[in-house]
């Protein structure tokens, strides 16, 4: 297979990072993804439970087929794949040249604890004399200045933090492996010469930056300075400017003419900044004002070192550049401080609460009140602290608290019991995804209170210790309520260093210091060829944040196909493991001892001893610790001398292995499935009789040892891909997918059943942030229409489909001619959806009832004339969020808001007044509710209970609803009552039942997963985006459109699919046909031969679960790898070591 | 709340309009209720008064004692995550009661009035002279009754001083008041 060879950079390690870099490494691009931090996972490394599962699962993002490619443990861990070079604690610092052909420079910190030598003991962190707040427990716990970025990491080597760190030298001591080195040999070669005329300037200077590891010089002259330039080389002067004699001007000339890599840095009184400033035209590089701040004066040498000669630096090219660098949150301080956050322990951010609730949190998973550690009885959730906050400049809704919040109260419930009382005060509740309302609805059933009212003071009770809640509820009643703990949902804001990443790619800023995406295409940003993923440009959340990436991963394959790839060296390829299923098990056994700590007693030499009694075992092996570089090049150099078949560790966590023993097996000629490693030293933790511990040994390795004997070696059998795509819908959605699967050289069918392409688009002419769609559709419909790779069939609908990831075959049936079959790899289903049918509110029988497609369609038409309109209502949530629709649309709220704003601006003398629920304008969406309430929009909320009633009124109609604020009866005289109907999908189960898809109760697409793979069907090779997914924006549509692309070209980049090793067979002979297994299995992958009535297993579908081999009466279904006699074995020997035989 | 769409506002609505100008952006979140130390006595909550004004309901504004109640502490202001002008838009619905002499409004305008002659005639406020005008502008002869207890206690500490009030004074401040009038005639 040729494999494409561009490479992409990819910046920020958070999921959504994972996921364009995934996507991409998936595709066959090499990638190297950085991340600032010292660990990957992001913001999600804090947080361990997710909504709407509250659960992880971050692991379903892990590939699906060619699994061997990828690590295949938990996400949160670590990752590996072999297209991916993760490189933590290391920046972008500059980004030169064109789409395709970028030279980024990336700079490492260094690393002062060798990873690879450290083995996470933590004698280190023991003796460590430094302790400061844990950035990972949100500061509530202390750490050391050597400590564990985060817990849970697999390889978890300890690293230092170098601000904390005093250089004592305890932790080089203390290292029982010396894998410390607290010296950086570059620093004392970094040569500073400091000119001032005054001796105690001089000296303060010198001290400083000799304490920073440098070496310094001085001069006392500027004759002196450029006497001694001329005699030694310096890397940077620090050059005072007023002197008698020559000034620093003079100097700074002449020196620069003789030197002129020189580096030098101004040191000016205030008086003479105009001059220093001068001086950095003629080639000085920064400057200082005395008094010198050596906090500032610090980092600035520091930073002149790291760019010219610090560790860690280097230039690389890149295809194209993924910026996936999140979001962070508002300073609780600032926006929480009126709520005595910073003053009350009891005040904690959401975040904060995320940890409190954490097993590796502060309490270990309890969830104690700060202030005496007992369990709270009365919790508190504060929305929109920091968000939707002119006072603190956030014009925006942070889209993600709302649904945080719920998520934390459902939790906090589980964890302390039903009597525990939650409330959350929200201004809307946001529940604006598909499945977020009946996720609320569970949430207020299960008795989390929501109360619709801002809290306007927080203040200490001191009779009950609790914190007291002042607020005025809908009706006016001010009330007082005491909760022994209080969460701030504190707001996003732009992650930290965005604004200087920005200004240094030279990207534009929303204003709010977000990166601007370009127009309708979310995931591009304003500088060619770099391209923005997850919630890097604002406010989304996993799901949506993982779409993003999804799109961005998708532009920047674009990129590097277009630009010809060819940046990455072309793996050579293995040449594939030999053919070891003739020959007699011999079975390289290597023993840990863990460094002795494990059960000292034991003597690892009897073990070995007993293991080589079985005929398998050709050799055994004792490391004293396999987990160092050290020992496992022992294990591997004993490897190439003897030459096994079969390599079996005892060790500890097998995962730490994963990687090694790949390679191992590459070295080896030796297929994956034919090493493996037993976790010997978690089972032997706290054991302390010598018997029990030779048991647990014997017992653990004879297991292994005989499912490694037993394992199947035969070659995997590869599908070849039909290497082409099928679109199911003509709309914005489709006609964007296809393009991006075409853009990479496959052809693509586009099946349409309209007579015209453009969906939706046909009647919305403009997006709520002003874009015109009807040019965006004029010149996608262009471009598909001329691209020779699309095949667009209008009108035309799919009769039947069947096939699997790489093979489908499709009847089609165009107009009224034969139907004909299409083959194609991947299916992407974009059938779009509709404005819902709607009965309710006079609609039908009130002329001056209308939906909002048709205020559309009419004001568009010249039906309707805004500016002749003088009362319009408009009324949301129109049969939606509530059953049987229950669900947000999303697209409705901006559309009210568009169109209102429309009215106003024809007319600003029209009244209109939108009667809605919960605002749903999610993100930046809300500066336009902001913009559409003071252009004089009235709002009224109304609830289900008391929802508005229309009479009609003389060809008018009369709308009558309790105003909750008055507490009276409102009636208008309205021209026009538009009605926010919502979104239905246009999906049929017939369809999606064709291509092996589900649909969910609304009849929207069923994705894999909502929040890990949102575009996925259960089934691989079918994808879906648009509104048949879920409701949403166009432009995040064409995102999803784009995600959905990226995930159909991972197939379609693929000559042949390759099986993967642990699938399901049928042994026919022993086969009755009874079909139970076809009923088991989860992903479809049994079907009956129609010819001879045999049930078939396809290869590629089957997952490997083991459902079928369990229910089958006869084992005539089995698991590769899990047969029969490997598995009784594996048991016997459990049995029988545990029995004592 | 009226809904009907009026076509030649009157002087109350021009005046109503410019203090809706001023809370347009309200979100009806309540902070501004709820932070407000008079509220108990209003009889309108400031969201509510909000509300009527953003609804354009002049007459039930105008008929509040809600604003006259503010005493300008500033918490609502401080408070609200729209940062909205509300102290200012409170004083402005007290300047619009004044100028339109609105009935709930008089009792206090007729305070502010005789507090501010009392001071221009004088310089200072003479307690007696103002009390005395205060209690004849309201035309209600139980009024002073009510205040008697008040005004022994200040007669025992020498604030006031059974004098006859009288029209006289320096009138040192006359400029100042005579340019702030032109002033607020320019508006």
């Amino acid at each position: 297979m040729k494999r494409k060879t561009g490479s992409a950079l990819v910046v920020g390690a958070g999921i959504a990072g994972i996921r364009s870099a995934l996507d991409l490494a998936e595709t066959g691009y090499g990638v190297t993804l950085i991340d600032r931090a010292d660990h990957p996972g992001g913001l999600l490394a804090q947080l361990d439970h997710q909504f709407p599962s509250d659960a992880c699962g971050m692991c379903k993002m892990l590939p699906l087929f060619e699994k061997e490619s990828a690590s295949q443990y938990c996400l949160r861990k670590g990752l590996f794949h072999d297209n991916l070079e993760i490189r933590l604690g290391t920046e972008l610092t500059a980004l030169e040249g064109e789409p395709g052909r970028f030279q980024a420079t990336l700079r490492s910190r260094p690393a002062l604890i060798d990873p690879v030598r450290c083995l996470g003991c933590g004698d280190c962190a023991q003796v460590c004399p430094v302790e400061v707040p844990d950035a990972f427990n949100e500061g509530m716990t202390k750490r050391k200045a050597v400590y564990l970025p985060i817990p849970h990491a697999i390889p978890n080597p300890y690293i230092i933090d170098q601000e904390a760190c005093t250089l004592c030298g305890e932790c080089v001591k203390a290292c029982p492996v010396q894998a410390i080195n607290l010296h950086d040999e570059g620093r004392a070669a970094f040569r500073l010469l400091v000119v001032d005329d005054e001796l105690i300037v001089r000296d303060s200077l010198k001290e400083w930056l000799q304490d920073a590891g440098f070496t310094v010089d001085m001069a006392g002259s500027g004759e002196e300075a450029l006497a001694r330039l001329a005699q030694t080389p310096f890397d940077v002067m620090l050059l005072d400017i007023k002197m008698p004699g020559m000034d620093g001007v003079e100097v700074l000339r002449r020196a620069k003419e003789a030197h002129p890599d020189l580096t030098v840095i101004m040191i000016t009184a205030y008086a003479t900044v105009d001059t220093a400033v001068e001086a950095m035209k003629i080639g000085a590089q920064d400057y200082l004002i005395k008094p010198f701040d050596p906090e500032k004066l610090a980092p600035m040498v520091e930073k002149v070192y790291q760019d010219l000669k610090g560790p860690g630096r280097e230039v690389r090219e890149f295809g194209a550049v993924v910026l996936a660098c999140g979001t962070g949150f508002a300073d609780p301080h600032e926006v929480g401080a009126r709520y005595l956050y910073g003053s009350h322990p009891n005040v904690v951010t959401s975040l904060e609460f995320e940890r409190l609730i954490s097993g590796a949190g502060p309490t270990g998973g309890l969830l104690l009140r700060p202030s005496d550690q007992t369990p709270p009885r009365r919790i508190a959730w504060l929305q929109c602290v920091g968000s939707r906050d002119m006072q603190s400049e956030a014009d925006f809704c942070s889209s993600i608290c709302c649904m945080f919040a719920m998520k934390e109260a459902r939790l906090a419930v589980e964890k302390l019991g039903p009597d525990l009382e939650t409330a959350i005060f929200y201004m809307d509740m946001r529940s604006f995804g598909q499945s977020f309302q009946r996720y609320r609805d569970r949430t207020e059933a299960e008795g989390v209170g929501f109360r619709r009212a801002r809290i306007h003071t927080v203040a200490p009770d001191p009779e009950s210790g609790g914190l007291r809640l002042s607020y005025a509820d809908q009706s006016g009643c001010l009330k007082n309520e005491i909760f022994d703990l209080v969460v701030l949902s504190v707001g996003a804001r732009p992650a930290s260093g965005t604004s200087d990443l920005a200004e240094m790619l030279g990207l534009e800023v929303n204003a709010w210091g977000f990166p601007q995406p370009r127009g309708l295409t979310p995931a591009v940003s304003s500088r060619e060829g770099i391209f923005l993923s997850g919630s890097f440009p604002g406010l989304k959340d996993i799901g949506d944040s993982v779409i993003q990436a999804g799109a961005a991963a998708q532009k920047a394959s674009l990129t590097i196909h277009n630009a010809g790839g060819g940046l990455a060296l072309e793996k050579p390829e293995a040449s594939g493991p030999r053919d070891v299923s003739q020959e007699i098990p011999r079975t390289l056994v290597a023993l840990c001892r863990c460094g002795g700590r494990s059960v000292p007693s034991l003597d690892w030499e009897r073990e070995a001893v007993a293991l080589a009694g079985d005929p398998a075992v050709a050799e055994t092996i004792i490391i004293d610790e396999l987990c160092t570089a050290a020992g496992w090049e022992s294990l591997a150099k004993q490897a190439e001398k003897d030459r096994p078949n079969r390599v079996l560790i005892g060790a500890c966590l097998p995962y730490v292995y994963a990687r090694s023993l790949k390679e191992l097996g590459i070295r080896l000629a030796l297929d994956p499935i034919l090493l493996d490693a037993v976790d010997l030293h978690t089972s032997l933790r706290g054991v302390t009789d010598t018997g029990t511990a030779s048991n647990l040994v014997r017992s653990l390795l004879g297991m292994t040892l005989a499912r490694l004997k037993r394992a199947d070696t035969r070659r995997l059998p590869t599908a070849p891909v039909t290497r082409k795509a099928l679109v199911v819908g003509g709309g914005i959605a489709g006609l964007t997918a296809a393009l991006a699967v075409a853009d990479h050289g496959y052809p693509v069918e586009v099946v349409e059943t309209a007579k015209a392409l453009g969906g939706n688009l046909r009647w919305l002419t403009r997006t709520l942030e002003g874009d015109s769609l009807r040019d965006f559709l004029g010149k996608t419909v262009a471009r598909v229409e001329k691209h020779p790779l699309i095949t667009v069939h209008m009108p035309a609908r799919i009769i039947s489909s069947a096939g699997r990831a790489g093979s489908f075959r499709t009847v089609i049936r165009n107009g009224e001619e034969k139907p004909r079959t299409i083959e194609h790899g991947a299916t992407i289903l974009a059938v779009g959806g509709g404005e819902a049918p709607v009965e309710s509110y006079g609609r039908g029988q009130i002329p001056a009832v209308i939906t909002q497609k048709e205020f559309e369609e009419r004001t568009g038409s010249g039906d309707i004339d805004p500016a002749a309109l003088r009362n319009v209502v408009m009324i949301q949530c129109a049969g939606t969020r509530e059953e049987p629709r229950n669900y947000c649309s999303r697209v409705c709220c901006p559309t009210a808001l568009r169109q209102a704003l429309a009215i106003k601006e024809k007319n600003p003398a029209a009244s209109v007044w939108i009667l809605y629920r919960d605002i749903m304008t999610t993100g930046f969406a809300e500066t336009y509710y902001t913009q559409a309430r003071r252009a004089g929009v009235i709002f009224i909320n109304y609830e289900t209970s008391g929802k508005p009633r229309v009479e009609p009124l003389s060809g008018h109609a009369l709308v009558t609803l309790r105003e909750p604020l008055l507490q009276r009866d409102v009636q208008i005289e309205a021209d026009l009552v538009v009605l926010a109907a919502g979104v239905v999908p246009a999906l049929d189960r017939r369809l999606a039942q064709a291509f092996g898809a589900e649909l969910d109760e609304d009849g929207f697409f069923e994705e894999a997963e909502s929040k890990w793979r949102p575009v996925d069907s259960l089934k691989e090779g079918v994808f879906a985006c648009g509104l048949a997914h879920s409701p949403r924006p166009v432009v995040e549509t064409v995102a999803m459109a784009e995600a959905a692309a990226q995930r159909a070209l991972r197939i379609l980049c693929r000559e042949t699919l390759r099986v993967d090793r642990v699938v399901a067979r049928v042994r026919q002979a022993l086969c009755s046909r009874c079909e139970r297994c076809l009923d088991a299995c989860a992903y479809g992958a049994r079907h009956i031969d129609p010819e001879n009535g045999s049930v078939m297993v396809d290869e590629i579908m089957c997952q490997g679960c083991g459902a079928c081999a369990a229910v089958c009466p006869n084992s005539a279904a089995v698991l590769t790898g899990f047969e029969d006699q490997g598995m009784l074995e594996t048991i016997e020997t459990a049995l029988n070591t545990a029995l004592g035989y | 709340m009226s809904a009907v769409h009026q076509d030649s506002p009157s002087t109350a609505d021009v005046l109503l309009d410019r203090v809706r100008e001023m809370v347009l952006p309200c979100l009806q979140c309540g902070t501004c209720s709820g932070s407000c130390p008079n509220e108990f006595a209003m009889d309108y909550t400031p969201r509510r008064l909000w509300r009527l004004v953003l609804s354009g309901d002049t007459e039930e504004v105008f008929n509040s004692r809600t604003f006259a109640l503010c005493s300008a502490c500033y918490s609502c202001t401080l408070r609200c995550p729209r940062e909205l002008p509300l102290t200012e838009a409170m004083a402005a619905l007290k300047q619009a009661a004044s100028r339109l002499r609105s009935k709930a409004y008089r009792p206090s305008l007729a305070f502010y009035e005789n507090f501010v002659g009392s001071v221009r005639r004088r310089g200072r406020v003479n307690e007696m002279e103002f009390m005395t005008f205060y209690f004849l502008a309201r035309m209600n002869p139980v009024l002073p009754l009510r205040f008697t207890p008040l005004g022994i206690k200040f007669m025992i500490r020498g604030k006031v001083t059974p004098t006859l009030p009288g029209l006289g004074g320096s009138r040192s401040l006359e400029p100042i008041f005579k340019k702030i009038e032109e002033m607020e005639a320019g508006e």
